[in-house]
């Protein structure tokens, strides 16, 4: 069977081409470009929340979109046990919605981060599954707030449900900071409970063709298809 | 009118009586404030247009040269590649976030206005020395500006230049450069096409920033000024531009307009006076009709530079079709006029025409000086005292200076990776993108050697056009065409004119050599503050592809063991100004002794020994050599774990600036047959040495390669905080 996906538009979105491409050529299934204003969604395997500057990050980053039209159809795509995946921006809209734990705050050193950075596996789940125990994967970031921020609370919670996905990591030759942006516990990506919905600022999608630096972006996609 | 009024304008009493003269009556205020904007250096090029005609413009691939919103050149298969550099000097010293932000801003409107989607953009800035807090907070502000722009409209910031020298204290330069891709057979142009056609207003709305931005660039800084000037410079949104560029590219590509023009510098006045010259028509607009933020008069909304707005001509019968594509986007529209057969420009306000004008007087009219200029003396050769130069102290000086380091801290706050078809990011010879969906790449360069050209204009221009070209060819890119943005002093000093008209015939003798025209660019004059002159900086932004990206050369090193070998021909210690002026050999510019003639012949052998070795598969990495020679070009192949080892006759060679130079790495078993390929073409080489692990050794002596490394790419931070 064929698998199904989709990418949502929100004005201000600017890795939405990048993701429907990545989508494309790894699927090789149907992908639905959704405008923000639709107020319903395919049937689709995965949904993507692309990363970019909805709404111009007025107010917070991800506010603005979270109240878009299209979200209680993508929080009900949620609900039904099917996967969603905000990238970046993505994964603050997803914390805004509430889909996610904690919020993302500014990074440390209170400038953009536009660079390669090395991430690894810390809990399995159905989005890291092709991913090797200790593999560590070099996958560019492009963000101004990645700096994942939770209470003691809230982080026992993500530990004990396993819900921490990938987490920064040293890469072999690279003198880049081991936590690149001071998120806690060098988070870079958690899930839901359930594990359907994952959140991550590092951007797959700008790593798995064979001319990009790496492709290790794309056992992500391997992942959820295998 | 009062002569003071007429002087604040801008404009000489000359000029003034040769509008007075032709329109034999007074001019109302509004009008004074057109020929104020469309008559200044930054519009109209008044000093410069002699000169700048003499450059070469046209070839066989170029589909739109200078006189349009951007260059276009053809790259086959109905792909064309509209680019185009632009200052944003003045603006960016007085307010360094917002004016090198608009900048960017500006200069990604001149792009999409062609119907192009910009896929890459460069930088080139320059600052003064870091050990004022003052330039702290420039180059803090304006590579925030640059990045905070890009990243939010979601271009790749793909490469540039960072410099820091004294005579940018009170003048820092910031030249933003942008490349877009485009249909061949889907460029607009500014021309519109029917009589009667509606003119409409697309954007943001119209307030009262920037106003009078155009002659303020055209201005010599005082630095009491500073703050007087700060309401001038505009304020920009790039989330809006993101909506205008979709927008706007939707509405051309579905076919719904006729033409369109981006309100830049001088706003609504110069693009509607720019349509009506193009067109050979006449405008006529309704300023009650301009959407306003703030209530304004006539005056101000003809002079406003507020960001993010474009003029449109479309057929009536398009109205609710373009409203409609805008409206998703969410953008403000507003029917303000229409192209009448009158060859005049008329703006009305309260059912009053305020600017009644011949199209003819504002543009054809616009005046043309030919400045006096000195061509420079000719130097004295002068041998210098290199016996107390160590080894050690010029490896130390080049990593305590910032012109050298890695400069990482500047171009990791731009995002260089969206859209997924970068290929080179900044750091390298060249950024390099690919066209989307098919496999050519796009090379772009911004280079300029300051110090050269005020040592020998000429001369210097040739060196500064061939490292921009070296930087494309290390890569394995066919360099192609040329945009420039001419940044200069004051014209009314004879030896700076003089180093303006001598740079433009180097940049002319180099451009016809390589076969690169000059399709688009920009000239910002007057960069002085007080006494204080600029070195003169013509920035030249080069174009090239190659149609397989799989061909593509690294400037990275690639394996331990393979061999180090050096083209081109090395200029001497003594002529090699930035080994004398950055080993403190050399204080003053008149100490230093002229260039040496730079053959360009000889260029283009060398570097058609590098795409051809290139083409073989023999090149495993290549950068180019310029300043900090052999070694500052070894110390940015370094990659991983690797280093290198390297035998020279005298140690200082390794710090020369060369002609052709190039760094390239071969396998051992290519040997012979590169060897004997350079020696069929008549190119010397010099086998260097060979990558090693985790070292650096010169001839025979061991420095330490972590501490090295290091300082290379960690001190650029520490000297800036």
């Amino acid at each position: 069977m064929s698998f199904k996906s989709a990418v949502i538009t929100f004005p201000g979105s600017n890795c939405d081409r990048d993701a429907l491409c990545y989508l494309k050529d790894l699927t090789k299934g149907k992908v639905h470009n959704i405008w923000h204003e639709e107020t319903s969604l395919p049937k689709v395997d995965l949904v993507i929340l692309p990363g970019g500057f909805s709404f111009g990050d007025y107010l917070r980053s991800g506010a603005m979109a979270s109240k878009s039209k299209i979200i209680d159809e993508v929080v009900k795509h949620a609900n039904d046990n099917r996967y969603l995946l905000g990238i970046c921006n993505g994964f603050q809209i997803l914390t805004e919605i509430g889909l996610l734990k904690g919020a993302l705050i500014r990074n440390k050193k209170l400038k953009f981060l536009g660079k390669n950075c090395f991430i690894k596996r810390k809990f399995k789940n159905n989005f890291n599954l092709s991913i090797k125990d200790n593999q560590t994967l070099q996958i560019p970031v492009a963000h101004n707030e990645g700096n994942f921020y939770c209470d003691t609370e809230t982080l026992n919670l993500l530990k004990n449900n396993e819900q921490i996905a990938f987490e920064y990591c040293k890469g072999e030759f690279s003198d880049t900071e081991e936590n690149i942006n001071g998120s806690i516990e060098a988070i870079a990506g958690i899930t839901n409970k359930k594990k359907n919905v994952l959140g991550m600022m590092p951007h797959p999608e700008r790593a798995y063709s064979d001319f990009h630096q790496s492709q290790d972006g794309r056992l992500i996609i391997e992942s959820l298809i295998s | 009118m009062n002569e003071e009024l007429i002087l604040q304008h801008g404009l000489t009493l000359d000029e003034f009586q040769v509008i007075k003269k032709y329109l034999n009556r007074d001019l109302s205020i509004e009008e004074l404030g057109i020929f104020s904007a469309m008559w200044n250096e930054h519009c109209c090029y008044k000093t410069s247009k002699k000169w700048l005609k003499k450059l070469p413009t046209d070839n066989e691939i170029v589909i739109q040269g200078p006189g349009e919103n951007a260059g276009v050149i053809d790259l086959q298969d109905n792909d064309g590649i509209a680019f185009k550099i632009e200052s944003h000097n003045h603006p960016s010293y007085i307010e360094p976030f917002n004016g090198s932000a608009t900048g960017v801003g500006g200069i990604l409107r001149d792009i999409f206005t062609m119907g192009a989607r910009p896929i890459a953009t460069l930088d080139s800035i320059r600052f003064g020395l870091i050990e004022t807090e003052k330039t702290k907070y420039l180059l803090n502000g304006v590579v925030h500006g640059i990045g905070h722009y890009g990243n939010c409209i979601g271009i790749p910031n793909i490469g540039g230049e960072c410099e820091f020298e004294s005579t940018y204290d009170f003048n820092n330069l910031v030249n933003a450069m942008a490349v877009g891709h485009v249909q061949k057979d889907k460029i607009f142009y500014s021309k519109p096409k029917s009589i009667g056609g509606l003119i409409v207003y697309i954007g943001s709305k119209t307030g009262k920033d920037g106003i009078h931005g155009a002659s303020m660039a055209s201005d010599v800084f005082s630095e009491e000024d500073e703050d007087e000037k700060r309401p001038s410079v505009q304020v920009g949104d790039p989330f809006m531009e993101k909506l205008l560029m979709e927008g706007c590219l939707e509405l051309m590509s579905s076919g719904l307009i006729e033409s369109m023009q981006d309100m830049g510098a001088a706003g609504i006045t110069s693009s509607s006076v720019e349509m009506a010259s193009k067109g050979n028509v006449g405008v006529y607009i309704n300023l009650d009709k301009v959407p306003l933020r703030q209530p304004l008069s006539a005056y101000e909304i003809l002079l406003s530079e507020s960001q993010e707005r474009m003029l449109a001509v479309i057929d009536k019968k398009n109205n609710y079709k373009v409203r409609e594509i805008l409206q998703k986007w969410q953008i403000d529209y507003e029917v303000i006029g229409e192209i009448t057969d009158t060859k005049r420009v008329v703006f009305e306000s309260n059912n009053k025409k305020v600017v009644d004008l011949p199209v003819e007087i504002i543009v054809d009219d616009a005046p043309e000086y030919d400045r006096e200029f000195y061509i420079p003396r000719k130097r004295k050769s002068k041998d210098f005292d290199f016996s107390k130069i160590k080894l050690e102290d010029m490896i130390n000086n080049l990593l305590t200076d910032l012109n050298y380091l890695d400069k990482s801290w500047v171009f990791d706050q731009y995002d260089s990776t969206v859209m997924g078809d970068t290929i080179r990011e900044p750091g390298q010879s060249s950024g390099i993108v690919k066209i989307h969906g098919t496999q050519k790449v796009i090379g772009v360069s911004t280079d300029c050697n300051p110090l050269y050209i005020r040592i020998n204009p000429y001369e210097g221009m040739k060196y500064t056009v061939a490292e921009s070209y070296r930087n494309l060819i290390a890569c394995n890119i066919n360099p192609l065409a040329i945009t420039n943005n001419l940044n200069f002093a004051s014209p009314l000093d004879p030896n700076i004119m003089g180093e303006l008209v001598l740079s433009i015939h180097g940049l002319k003798t180099a451009a016809v050599k390589f076969n690169t025209p000059i399709v688009s660019g920009n000239v910002s004059l007057y960069n002085q503050t007080n006494e204080t002159p600029i070195k003169p900086t013509p920035v030249i932004g080069i174009v090239g592809s190659n149609m397989d990206l799989n061909k593509i050369n690294t400037n990275k090193f690639c394996e331990i063991g393979n061999k180090i070998l050096i083209l081109g021909k090395q200029l001497t210690k003594n002529c090699s100004p930035y080994l004398l002026q950055d080993q403190k050999i050399a204080f003053n510019i008149c100490e230093f002794n002229d260039l040496e003639v730079l053959d360009l012949d000889f260029e283009k052998k060398i570097a058609n020994c590098v795409l051809e070795l290139s083409d073989l598969k023999c090149i495993m990495s290549c950068n180019d050599i310029s300043r900090g020679g052999i070694f500052s070009a070894l110390l940015k192949m370094q990659y991983k774990d690797m280093g290198f080892r390297v035998k020279v006759p005298d140690p200082i060679d390794l710090f020369c600036e060369y002609s052709a130079g190039y760094v390239i790495e071969i396998r051992s078993k290519d040997f012979e047959e590169v060897t004997s390929f350079l020696t069929k073409k008549g190119a010397e080489y010099l086998e260097i040495g060979e990558i090693i692990k985790e070292g650096i050794e010169i001839n025979s002596k061991k420095f330490d390669y972590f501490d090295i490394m290091n300082k290379y790419r960690n001190n650029f931070e520490k000297i800036i905080s």
